[in-house]
């Protein structure tokens, strides 16, 4: 307490812990941490490791504030989450113009995994199904598989403020396993969709899913959109002001799978889930959420994420679409005081 | 709206503990349903006063914050021992008092969150609608928390100079941590002093509302950290005093 500025930040702290909005994600946690539907997803033998009790959520306000409870330290691989913001990554390295000529913006009602490509031009429906963000993928700019990778990671270090590793059995297995991936790479390759650098590609694909985040990376990673593509702790750019928007929308309209429309309708928050159990969401310009809970529904989606989006989005009024007055005041929560009732 | 009542010193030896045990059990008597956390986990000692033996303590404040029990598993019904009759209860969470314990938590600390999540369990597990924060002197991150979680924060201070500067200090933390109330005490005044002048004197120092001052008592001293004063001499000066301070919680 040397200045009035250790103490103002010492003050900051403890006011985010006595908060009532943490009061309030704690019932929130409290409340669905016995909620034992879903299923952890055994695909590949390292995703079936993950306990079906784990559970964190994280919220960080747009001006740095974090909330957390549960599991926010668990590490797991961000699997399809990293879709959207290696898409953000393309479009700053080729363009806007270029990329939608790779990869269109249409939701799909097929599963992610589907062989299909749009029959008039080609491309991938969009970048959140696996095809689309194989092709998204080889726009990744760099020389050689070891830049492209380290490019990648450097983007999620500016997006969380934290350095990252792949769990290398993760990639690994996917590796070994992922000739669907494959298939749909070469039938893009036929079409001339993606270049010829196959393998490489889908290294960096495989490897972009096997990216080691927690539930607090998440939210930073959200409260970073949320922010205009600045970190709203370290104050670093991660996405190009240009194309916020365009990682965002693909979010709102393809971002939780065939399971989108329900999505935008029910939460009406801009979210990707990923099959290690994540779901990153965001309120543009308010806050981002990070969702930890391995068990998925049957769409792919964490069962426990969705619930506390959904009750997060009603109980103060987040949906985008929102006009009515919601029972709770985010600001004020956030910031506590007299009229709340949080006992 | 159950309200949280911080008690702090910014030194040791005004009495603070004496102080939480007598005005949570005035608070009480009126029927209300009260709890008492120890947070003062390097130097415990209000259990005494609540007449709480160490062997009768199973759980403690200590293993709720290691993450080994829920903290309403630590909480013990002192009404009885207080002599507490009619609808009033009082529970008291106590700190451990085993050297290990107390050597554990100093050398690893705890999450501070804990220490809050466990205050709204205890509100809502109990139904209080009074919980009493009997805190370590000093500022540190618990007394933060505690100030900042309260609604009322009770400072208390001898009259010696000592004790003015240091409530100086928590004043300026507890206004930087928008503290909703704050409330002053003198304790422990000596007998020859104008109390009345003694009290208007603290006001203007620190523009906040003294709620009460009360006299070194030998009285006190006498049953030394046994039983509850106010319960046993309820006609007694100081007994009033509390009542006064009581009174002034549940109104404000």
């Amino acid at each position: 307490m040397s200045d009035l500025g250790d103490l103002q930040s010492l003050a900051s702290s403890i006011s985010a812990v006595t908060s009532p909005f943490r009061g309030y994600l704690n019932d929130l946690y409290e409340k669905y941490k016995s909620l034992n539907d879903g299923k952890v997803a055994d695909y590949i033998p390292e995703l079936a490791l993950a306990k079906a009790d784990w559970f964190g959520v994280c919220v960080v306000s747009r001006d740095g504030q974090v909330f957390e409870v549960g599991n926010c330290d668990q590490l797991f691989t961000i699997q399809s989450i990293s879709k959207p913001f290696v898409f953000g990554l393309a479009l700053e390295d080729c363009g806007r113009d270029y990329v939608n000529s790779k990869v269109s913006v249409e939701p799909t009602g097929e599963a992610f995994n589907a062989i299909v490509l749009d029959e008039v031009t080609n491309r991938p429906y969009n970048p959140m199904v696996n095809a689309g963000a194989i092709a998204t993928a080889d726009l990744i700019k760099g020389n050689g598989s070891t830049e492209r990778l380290k490019r990648l990671l450097e983007m999620f270090r500016r997006y969380t403020g934290r350095e990252h590793d792949i769990n290398v059995p993760v990639f690994l297995s996917e590796k070994a396993t992922g000739n669907r991936n494959r298939a749909m790479a070469y039938l893009m390759l036929n079409f001339g969709m993606i270049s010829d650098k196959i393998e490489e590609t889908l290294d960096l694909y495989f490897q972009q899913c096997s990216i080691l985040v927690n539930a607090r990376d998440l939210a930073m990673i959200a409260a970073t959109l949320a922010n205009g593509g600045v970190n709203p702790v370290t104050r670093e750019r991660a996405l190009d002001e240009r194309y916020v928007q365009d990682v965002i929308s693909v979010m709102l309209t393809c971002g939780m799978y065939d399971a989108s429309g329900e999505w935008a309708y029910r939460v009406g928050m801009p979210a990707k889930s990923g099959v290690g159990g994540g779901i990153v969401s965001l309120v543009p310009g308010k806050l981002g959420i990070g969702t930890f809970s391995p068990p998925l529904d049957v769409k792919g989606n964490s069962v426990r994420g969705i619930k506390v989006c959904e009750d997060l989005s009603r109980d103060f009024g987040l949906h985008l679409f929102n006009a009515a007055k919601s029972d709770r005041n985010l600001e004020e929560w956030i910031a506590g005081g007299e009229g709340i009732n949080d006992w | 709206m159950p309200k949280v009542i911080s008690i702090h010193s910014y030194r040791g030896g005004t009495g603070k503990s004496n102080f939480t045990a007598n005005l949570s059990t005035t608070v009480a008597a009126k029927g209300y349903r009260v709890g008492v956390v120890d947070t003062d986990v390097p130097s415990p000692g209000i259990h005494n006063l609540f007449c709480l033996e160490p062997e009768q303590m199973d759980k403690t404040l200590n293993n709720y914050l290691w993450g080994e029990s829920g903290i309403e598993d630590a909480a013990y019904d002192v009404s009885a021992n207080v002599g507490l009759t009619g609808n009033g209860k009082l529970y008291l969470v106590p700190s451990s008092v085993k050297a290990d314990d107390i050597a554990r938590i100093l050398k690893n600390g705890y999450d501070v969150k804990l220490m809050n999540d466990g205050f709204r369990r205890l509100v809502k597990t109990l139904e209080l609608d009074y919980l009493f924060i009997d805190t370590h002197p000093g500022l540190s991150k618990e007394t933060f928390l505690s100030i900042a979680i309260s609604h009322i924060l009770i400072l208390i201070l001898r009259p010696d100079k000592q004790d003015y500067q240091g409530t100086a200090v928590t004043v300026d933390v507890a206004r930087q941590l928008n503290v909703r109330k704050m409330l002053l005490a003198v304790n422990k005044a000596h007998s020859k002093l104008n109390l009345e002048a003694l009290k208007q004197k603290v006001e203007e120092t620190y523009s906040e509302t003294v709620a009460g001052v009360f006299p070194l008592s030998e009285d006190i001293v006498q049953l030394a950290s046994e039983g509850v004063f106010c319960v046993k001499y309820p006609e007694h000066p100081v007994s009033q005093e509390f009542a006064k301070v009581a009174q002034q919680l549940i109104e404000g």
